[in-house]
Order: C-alpha cells, then structure tokens, then sequence
C-alpha cells in the first residue's frame, strides 16, 4: 500500500466536531484584489487559531449554496486571523462575494496536506505561481517572510494573464522591494502603448535566466493545470530533479476529506493525500498533471 | 444447532422487529426483490443475490447531512435502535467489509458509521440461490448466518449480538447439513476471479493501451447503472435544498462516467473523455484500490455485468482485456 495514506494534517478545529457540519466564521474585511477576487479575512470564534499550515484549504460553506474549497491564502504565523482569496466562479463563490464584513461564513477544516516546512527549512526555494496559485503560494511567502532565518535564499516567480487579472498586486510590489526575497513577475498579455513596463510573455520565460544552486534549491509550483509541465521542463533544464520540485494540484474537492472520489488521482485523493505532493510522488500516475 | 422452518421465519423476524430497525429483502408490489421492512411487502429471502445493492442500508441514495433552521445547525439525534439487515451473500459481505475500510480511513465518516456502528448483520446462503442454486457459506464477516438446506433455516451465529439472537430459537437439529454445504462450498469457484486478478496484474503492469480504453468508452453510453449498483462505489456529492427557513444538505450518490464528474471552477477536467472515464471505472477496483487497500474492490456480485445494456460490466471487461493483452 502506498506510503502517504493517511498522512494528512488533521486539523485540530476539525477534530471531535461531526465531520461535515462547518462552524461559524466572522468575516473582518473584505478587499478586491482584481475585478472578479476578493480577498476576505476571517476571524475564528472565541480568538482561537485556525490551526492551519500553509498549503492547506477550507471548506467554504454557505447555507443555501454548498460548498466549495478555498486555499488558505494567508500565514499561520499570521494567526488572529485567515485569508481567503476567492474568485467569482458560480453560484456559491458569487453568493459569498455578496458578504461584507460582520457577516459569518461556515468553514470545515483545515484540510489537506501542506508544504512540508521541515524539508523546506535551510532551503533555497524557487516559489513560481500562476494565476489564483498565488493565493496558496502566499501563505508559505508570507511564512517565510516571518521566520526568514529559517530559510535560504527565496525568489518569487509570479504570472498573471494581464495586469487587470494579477492577484495582490500590493503584497507583490512590496515583495519586490523587500530585502528578504528576489521577486519578478510577467504578464501574458499588455496593452500596446500602457503604462506597464514590466515583463510580459509567460511564466517560463522568467526561469532560463535564474541562476540556480541545483544541490541547495527546492521548486514549488502553484497554478492552473496547463502550467505544470511547461514550468517543469524549464526547471528540469536547469538541473532540478523530481525530488527537488513541489506541486500543488488544483482538483474538484467535494468533501475534503477523501470520501465524495471527486479528486481521486488514481489512488490518491487530492484533498487527502494532497493538494501539494512531491513531483515523483505523482509525475507518473494519469492524469496529474 | 438451532435453526427456523419456513413457517417460523415471519413469526422470528417479527420478534426482531421490536428491539431493531429491520431491513430485510422483502418482495414488492413492483415484483422485484429488495431490501425494505415488514410493511413494504412480504419476506423473500429466497432467489440469491438483490439486484439492488445491499450496502445502501448504510450509504443510501440520498441522505440528509443535517438540516440548518434560522441558519443553526441543531445536533442531530442518534437512532433510537440499532439496524438488523438481513439478506447479505458472502460477496456483499466482503463489500461491507471493504466501504466499512473505507469509510474508517483517513477522516472517519461518522454520517456512515451513525447506523453501521451498532448494526447486526444477518447473511444468507446455503440452497437459496435463483432456482435453489448454492449460495456459498459466507463462514464469518458477520453476526449471524442463516443456511437454506433445502428444508429449514439453519442458524449459525458469529458474534455476542448473533449469539443472543439464535439462544431466542427454540429448535435445534443436527450439523450434519451445515458440514454438507460448508463442503461444497469450498468447491464453489467463481471463474471471473481469476479473470479480474489477471486484469488487474495487466493494469498495474501498465500493459492496456489507451485505444483499449477509446473502444470501451465508445461503447459506453453513461447510464450510471454500473456505479448505482456497485456495492463498493462510494463518490458523492453534495446539494443544499432551501425551504422557506430550513436549509438541507444532503449527499447523494454521484457517477465517474458523467462528463462533468471531476470537471473543475475552471473548466479544467481531468476526465475529459470518455475513454478516460472507463479506464476510471475499471482501473480504480482493479488497480488503485489494491495500491491504496491492498485489495480489488471488486467481489464478483455480478451487479454491474447484469445491469450494463453495452455488457461493459467489470468482468466482461476483464475478459476482454486478458484476452487481448496476455
């Protein structure tokens, strides 16, 4: 039997409650982020922590319209509150872009198996993120950020379909200028004549000039399915191996909890065994990338 | 050893009736064989397997998760009394067996374990059978068996709660039948095993051509009836129904065959095909389940080869595909 069976991280939170009835969380802001994301901050009740490590999601729930899951977008070293960075994509997501601060929202979780911090510890890491990837990938920068001893050298790779569509766009330029990280960014596509002058082609094209230390370095990759392979190869040219590279998979997470199929990966559940696993961990099951 | 004459059987679980919730087959007014109560019909626990799946007891259809009123979620109360469920054959044991694995796994799902916890279970076997054929003694995975030997119930209990059930039966006789059935038993080989343990070897080999797939998939038509009848299909998903101040959520049984299974937000589907929902169906009880389990999910109950109108069933498949890929 494989050997990541049952290695979740199982939220305290979550422990002892029934396992599909979320609790009550108090929203304290929301903002935009781009036309179609808010970025909300949500309170537990009673000030407890969420529990959360980053690369782990919820269960958003709300009475009516269901459920869906959501990365965590912000740091648990951040832990009077979580963020939720949400795009507006059907029925559930638009109903919760309706809230407004005071408002409640339900959460089950946390859920799913994080980055593993201690392999990450002492590492240079290589953060490379596309689209709404940013928002789980923020959780662990913003972890580093915060315990920046714990780490090696951090470059943030970051791209958007346009300048309109780029998430935390603050929390970028801010990056950007932070003596703490290396951090470029691209856009697919700029308006002839804008007045972005920034990097504009696909995320790939931000790897060939890196330089990289291949024994010291570990990649993460966050983003839509079509990103993967691509930003693989580019990171394979440069020396890295499979053990070096982390991926988190986006999947349809009905449950959370490995029951409901919806994001099996042969014998894997994303939502259990994942959504971040290492690349040979899956590299040769259908369908996962 | 105790046992029950056909004429005792209403009367006996008449008696269970007032300490369980009885689930038994019974025969409706339809003319199909089911697992219901006393009031849906009468007891037919003759004529071999149900061709519906003797699981949902445990993991029906359609179940309510909880239901919120004024946006509070009350707790919701335990049954009153424990499920007896009667009419399981062996197969359909080592299917309860394996959701019970699991449904325990990982997170426990303790809306499935809220009515298995305490549930007894009664198998059937002996010359029960479609037109008194053996139905192989199940000898264990469960609380108490009752063998057909031709004549009477015999009555064979495994566990403390079947143990009490039959020290309520007056009558005993002999084990001589019991040993006769218990022998031909061991006689009792299933030819699709073998066929689904070579398929499975090839799949895990990864020797099945994705054009294998293509053709399978073509022939598909996305009934669903495969997944409804497999007692060991287990995805869901889940539906909220609101009502003027109460809102249900419920989980109800969901297909990997439908197109828009795994499909995400985004529009992204990694089972964007219907060759790759075949694979899915046959590949998962065939080879991931033994890499996740340790075992095929597959028990050979016959419910999806008898149901499939394209006689795509898992074994038919297996077949073809040992036949082609050996």
């Amino acid at each position: 039997m494989h050997d990541v069976l049952n290695s979740a991280a199982m939220g305290k939170l979550s422990a002892g409650r029934p396992l599909y009835v979320p609790f009550e969380c108090i929203i304290v802001s929301v903002s935009d982020l781009t036309p179609n994301e808010k970025l909300f901050r949500l309170q537990v009740p009673e000030g407890k922590a969420l529990g959360h490590l980053p690369g782990q999601f919820v269960q958003v729930s709300l009475l009516g319209w269901g459920e869906a899951p959501i990365s965590i977008a912000s740091s648990p070293t951040r832990s009077d509150y979580f963020e939720l960075g949400v795009r507006r994509a059907g029925s559930l997501t638009g109903a919760l872009h309706q809230r407004v601060a005071g408002d409640t929202i339900g959460i089950r979780g946390p859920y799913g198996r994080s980055f593993e911090l201690d392999r990450l510890r002492g590492r240079d890491l290589l953060l490379i993120s596309g689209g709404c990837g940013l928002a789980p990938m923020r959780s662990l920068i913003q972890y580093c950020e915060d315990r920046r001893a714990e780490f090696g050298r951090v470059t943030i790779l970051y791209g958007a379909k346009s300048i309109e569509d780029t998430l935390f766009k603050q929390d970028l330029n801010a990056w950007e200028t932070s003596a703490h990280f290396a951090c470029s960014r691209t856009v697919d596509r700029a308006q002839a004549g804008g007045c972005y002058g920034g990097n504009v082609g696909q995320i790939t094209s931000l790897i060939p000039p890196l330089t990289i230390d291949c024994a010291q370095t570990v990649a993460v990759i966050v983003g839509p399915p079509v990103m993967y392979r691509f930003v693989i190869a580019e990171l394979k040219k440069k020396g890295l191996t499979s053990v070096q590279i982390v991926v988190s998979l986006e999947r349809q997470m009905r449950c959370g909890v490995g029951k409901c199929g919806h994001c099996s990966i042969e014998h894997l559940s994303c939502c259990q065994d994942g959504p971040v696993f290492w690349l040979h961990e899956i590299e040769h099951l259908r369908g996962a990338l | 050893m105790k046992f029950l004459s056909a004429e005792r059987i209403a009367d006996f679980f008449a008696a269970l009736a007032t300490s369980f919730e009885l689930r038994l087959p019974v025969m409706l007014p339809d003319g199909t064989r089911s697992i219901g109560t006393l009031e849906d019909g009468p007891i037919a626990l003759q004529g071999g397997a149900l061709d519906s799946k003797p699981t949902a007891v445990f993991f029906p259809q359609q179940e309510v998760v909880f239901t919120a009123r004024d946006g509070e979620v009350p707790d919701t109360p335990l049954p009153a009394r424990p499920l007896l469920v009667v009419g399981l054959t062996r197969c359909d044991l080592d299917c309860l067996r394996f959701i019970d694995r699991f449904f325990a796994g990982g997170w426990r799902d303790d809306l499935y374990f809220r009515q298995r916890e305490n549930a007894v279970i009664v198998a059937v076997s002996g010359y029960c059978g479609a037109g008194g054929s053996l139905l192989p003694l199940a000898a264990g995975n469960c609380d108490l068996e009752l063998v057909w030997d031709g004549s009477c119930w015999l009555v064979v209990p495994y566990s403390e709660s079947g143990g009490s059930i039959a020290d309520s039966i007056a009558d005993s006789t002999g084990s001589g039948a019991l040993q006769r059935i218990r022998t031909e038993s061991l006689f009792h080989i299933d030819e699709g095993d073998a066929i689904i343990r070579r398929a499975s070897e090839l799949l895990r080999a990864n020797r099945v051509p994705d054009s294998f797939w293509e053709e399978i998939g073509d022939r598909c038509i996305a009934c669903t009836g495969c997944n409804l009848v497999c007692p060991t299909c287990t995805c869901f998903g889940v539906q909220d129904w609101r009502y003027r101040n109460v809102v249900e959520r419920s989980r109800m049984w969901d297909s990997c065959q439908l197109a828009g299974f795994m499909r995400e937000a985004s529009g992204h589907n990694p089972m964007g095909s219907e060759a790759l929902r075949s694979r899915r169906r046959i590949h998962h009880k065939l080879a991931a389940d033994p890499e996740r389990w340790g075992e095929i999910s597959c028990y050979l109950c016959g419910r999806c080869d008898a149901v499939c109108p394209t006689g795509i069933g898992i074994v038919a498949v297996s077949q073809e595909l040992v036949a082609r890929f050996e």
